[in-house]
């Protein structure tokens, strides 16, 4: 038998092969199969790719409407400037938690040995030709890689496999630190923008499409941007990493704030016609925030006070008239939601605001919620930059983008707090909870955003009207919300009794040991399930077309393939359709891969 | 001065009578080992004493405090009760370091430095300083239940409650948590037990009570109590036990 031989019980790759892909005629059969479907769903995808009759300019030209729609050319240094504070954040934070972890000059190697292993063998499988339909319904057959090409390609992969699987032994003590590693490789992308050539679109004086000089690079608008980028993101890198050496303990607080605080930063940057208009600023917004923050500030201050304390019901009574007859009159909206938010600080800081570190921190949520709140009432209802003759400006990935994010910041806390009220047991709350949960999730998505295109403004104050892209983040918010709700009841749920007599048994009220022992174990186990939904949103996203909003998948259906200046693009779905396909996997894979070792962190603690 | 007083404790689970009227005292500084077959509501009647289960007749005064529904007594008197559960209860998402301070921290309202530098002293109380920083489930049984005696100490609490800490343990690891009451019980702490553990009891207690399908059947000291019950029923649990 050849499983018997040598190569297959002394080698370890042979062993691997023999003990995974043959260890019985089943999986013999298995294998085989499996390799022939893989094979041939590969040629028969480069084939596609390569085919002559593919336009691939009509993905590479249109990137940017791709990206941002019709974003006005004058302003494009906005969204410069918010990818720029996502990579200073990120290199800030790559720097900050390094974890020190290190990789040797083998280990890199190994991984290079991989990549041209892999880069040979495809090569290899390539097709040689592929079949073009003719206008009159015959089939020609093309060559699209050449036996040269192959050869110019594979030869020097071949070499460079052979050089790693030697090289991935040495024997050299240097490691490298993982981060810098990543950030090198990211480096080199930037940089391959310089060299790298991707086909795009030069038009001659008379309008000719001019097929593309290959030596000419061509990412010419972007890549001087993205170095700039770079630099800044490795410069905050550095800093980072000298804030970690030197133990300063606040960043730790402030990196995830400052995340959070990110894309509402970068939305309002993006999508408001001037960036700040100082008079409201001054006049409303500084003024507000600081009355209601001392208000507050004197309301944690005083909140365990005894004398205090006594009144404490009529106080609540009296302030939730108050708020109500607030909600009533015809005040400006901002006002309307700041009282509200008072009441609630009202109402929770006698339980939270009973230590000192209860007191600060239940004052920096006060004042930091405060601002997102001026910020986002303001950021809603201001206006937008230019409007095109699509009717918006915002659009393509960068709408998909702030849906996901949006539904998911907004639709998390809503899901929490209508899970723990329906899981309360206070009859009035239980039901309106489970009531809202219930009607949101019996209505298809799809029928939602039709209520929030047509009939939301019907159900808002008057005075208040909102943009559709809001109104739709709104229902999101609910929808996701009523789901999450679900998730986190049942994660509730899973948290045995003897926890609840723990906290009880050491004294704790019912705030903390909801918040401090409850909660986090239960959001800790369906962290999973989180992950799967907010990746279901993501790419439920696209529906948003359905009212006339353009996200990517509109633009990629619709909009390309309707182009016909400067080039015609007139029925190219399909270099869309891949592309597209391609773009939403690279997503979801990167961001399943990220939580499960964020998964992988937290089970520290797993009984 | 009795720290602890019952009167008349009754207590129904529906129609089920789980506690039929019990009537003690606990002094300052006591320990009182309760034992009895199981179904005889031990763990009710000590689980009634910090109110994780409610009387529904009857009186029970814990340090001076009446126990009713206020809901600043019950918190008041929980803070002064620590408890020891069969099964640990410790918090599993936080570490050794944390589930001992939680409680001083947002209950007692202490600072981190100080609670931390307490829970420390706990730690090595017990034996087991080199695990702070670990998470519950990467401890032993034995390990974990030291932990949560430390976690009940953290509050300083005048009496401590254990229900049955040892039984859910392997018999080697029993000693070393046996060994920590102990200790407790040297440094004067009022204490309940719970347990089947006989050699505890007699070395140990101050007095034995014996509980059966809701009632005391018989409390008496330690000597007394294993070598000379009054009670028949007593003598059976005795004869089937040891
Ligand atoms: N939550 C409950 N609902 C209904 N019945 C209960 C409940 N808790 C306890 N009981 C019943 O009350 C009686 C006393 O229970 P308890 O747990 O106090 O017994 P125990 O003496 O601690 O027994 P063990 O040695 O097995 O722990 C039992 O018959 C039990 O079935
Ligand atoms: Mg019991």
């Amino acid at each position: 038998m050849i499983r018997d031989s040598k190569f297959f019980i002394e080698n370890p790759y042979g062993r691997w092969v023999r003990d995974n892909l043959f260890s019985s005629s089943s999986s013999a059969f298995l294998t085989f199969f499996a390799g022939f479907m893989v094979i041939y769903s590969y040629r028969g995808i480069v084939g596609f790719i390569l085919n002559p009759e593919r336009m691939w300019t009509s993905v590479t030209y249109n990137m940017k409407l791709y990206m941002i729609l019709a974003y006005p050319d004058e302003a494009m240094i906005r969204v410069w400037l918010s990818v720029g504070l996502a990579l200073i954040l990120g290199g800030l934070s790559i720097g900050f938690y390094n974890s020190g972890k290190t990789i040797s000059l083998g280990g890199i190697f190994q991984k290079l040995f991989t990549i041209s292993a892999v880069i040979a063998i495809l090569i290899a499988l390539a097709p040689t030709n592929t079949n073009v339909i003719q206008n009159d319904g015959s089939i020609e057959v093309v060559e699209i890689i050449p036996q040269d090409v192959r050869m110019l390609i594979l030869g020097p992969s071949l070499v460079l496999t052979l050089a790693f699987f030697f090289l991935r032994n040495v024997k050299i003590k240097n490691l490298f630190n993982t981060a810098k590693v990543n950030l090198t490789y990211f480096g080199l992308i930037i940089a391959s923008l310089y060299f790298i050539k991707i086909p795009t679109i030069s038009l001659d004086s008379s309008g000719e499409r001019i097929i593309p000089d290959p030596f000419l690079p061509i990412a010419s608008t972007t890549y001087i941007p993205w170095t700039i980028l770079y630099v800044g993101m490795l410069l905050f890198f550095f800093i980072g990493s000298l804030l970690k050496n030197r133990d300063i303990k606040i960043m730790a607080r402030l990196i995830p704030i400052s995340w959070f605080l990110c894309p509402l930063f970068i939305f309002s940057w993006i999508f408001k016609k001037p960036l700040v208009e100082l008079n409201t600023v001054f006049s409303a917004d500084i003024p507000s925030i600081l009355v209601f923050g001392i208000i507050g500030f004197l309301i944690i201050r005083f909140s365990d006070n005894e004398s205090v304390g006594v009144y404490r019901t009529p106080i609540n009574i009296g302030f939730l008239i108050l708020s109500v007859v607030v909600f009533l009159l015809p005040l400006v909206f901002i006002f309307k939601a700041t009282m509200v938010l008072l009441l609630l600080l009202l109402v929770v800081s006698p339980a939270i605001a009973t230590t000192k570190e209860g007191k600060r921190q239940l004052f920096i949520v006060w004042v930091v919620s405060l601002f997102v709140l001026t910020f986002l009432i303001r950021g809603a209802s201001s206006d937008t930059m230019l409007v095109t003759p699509t009717g918006s400006i915002f659009g393509g990935f960068s709408l998909t983008w702030l849906l996901a994010i949006f539904g998911t910041y907004a639709s998390f806390p809503l899901g929490l707090a209508l899970a723990l009220g329906r899981t309360s047991t206070l009859p009035v709350i239980r039901i309106i909870c489970t009531g809202i949960i219930e009607i949101v999730r019996s209505v298809p998505y799809i029928t939602w955003l039709f209520f929030a295109s047509v009939m939301l403004t019907v159900f808002l104050p008057a005075g208040v009207e909102f943009n559709l892209i809001i109104r739709v983040l709104i229902l999101t918010a609910f929808f996701s919300g009523a789901y999450f709700a679900e998730y986190i009841r049942g994660g509730l749920q899973s948290i045995p009794k003897g926890q609840y007599e723990a906290a009880n048994a050491i004294g704790m009220n019912p705030f903390q040991r909801i918040f401090l022992v409850i909660v986090p174990q239960a959001l800790r186990t369906i962290i999973p399930t989180l992950v799967g939904s907010v990746i279901t949103s993501f790419k439920d996203s696209s529906l948003v077309a359905i009212i006339g909003l353009f996200d990517i998948l509109r633009i990629g259906t619709s909009v390309i393939p309707a182009q016909s200046q400067p080039v015609v693009f007139i029925g190219r779905n399909l270099e869309q359709l891949v592309f597209l396909s391609f773009f939403f996997w690279v997503f979801t894979f990167v961001f399943s891969r990220r939580s499960m070792k964020f998964e992988k962190r937290l089970g520290l603690g797993e009984r | 001065m009795s720290i602890i007083k019952t009167v008349d404790v009754k207590k129904w689970f529906g129609d089920f009578q789980a506690l039929k009227g019990i009537s003690m005292e606990v002094a300052e500084g006591e320990v009182l080992v309760i034992c009895g077959p199981s179904g005889s509501g031990k763990s009710t009647f000590i689980r009634c004493i910090n109110r994780l289960e409610q009387h529904q007749e009857g009186e029970i005064v814990v340090d001076g405090i009446e126990l009713t529904n206020d809901l600043k007594n019950i918190e008041a008197i929980r803070s002064e009760v620590g408890m020891v559960f069969q099964s640990f209860n410790l918090f599993p998402h936080l570490t050794v370091m944390q589930n001992i301070t939680l409680a001083p921290i947002w209950v007692r309202k202490k600072s981190r430095s100080e609670s931390e530098e307490k829970a420390m002293e706990l730690l090595e109380r017990v034996g087991i300083p080199e695990q702070a920083q670990k998470f519950p489930g990467q401890l032993s049984g034995g390990q974990q239940q030291r932990v949560a005696i430390a976690r009940a100490l953290a509050m300083e609490p005048k009496i401590m409650l254990f229900d049955e800490p040892t039984s859910a343990l392997d018999p080697e690891m029993i000693k070393e948590v046996l060994d920590a009451m102990k200790e407790l019980a040297e440094s004067g702490m009022t204490m309940i037990v719970v347990t089947h553990e006989m050699g505890f009891a007699k070395e140990v207690a101050d007095r034995v009570m014996l509980f059966d399908e809701g009632l005391m059947v018989e409390e008496n000291t330690p000597n007394e109590f294993f070598d000379n019950p009054k009670n028949d029923r007593t003598k059976l649990f005795l004869s089937q036990i040891l």
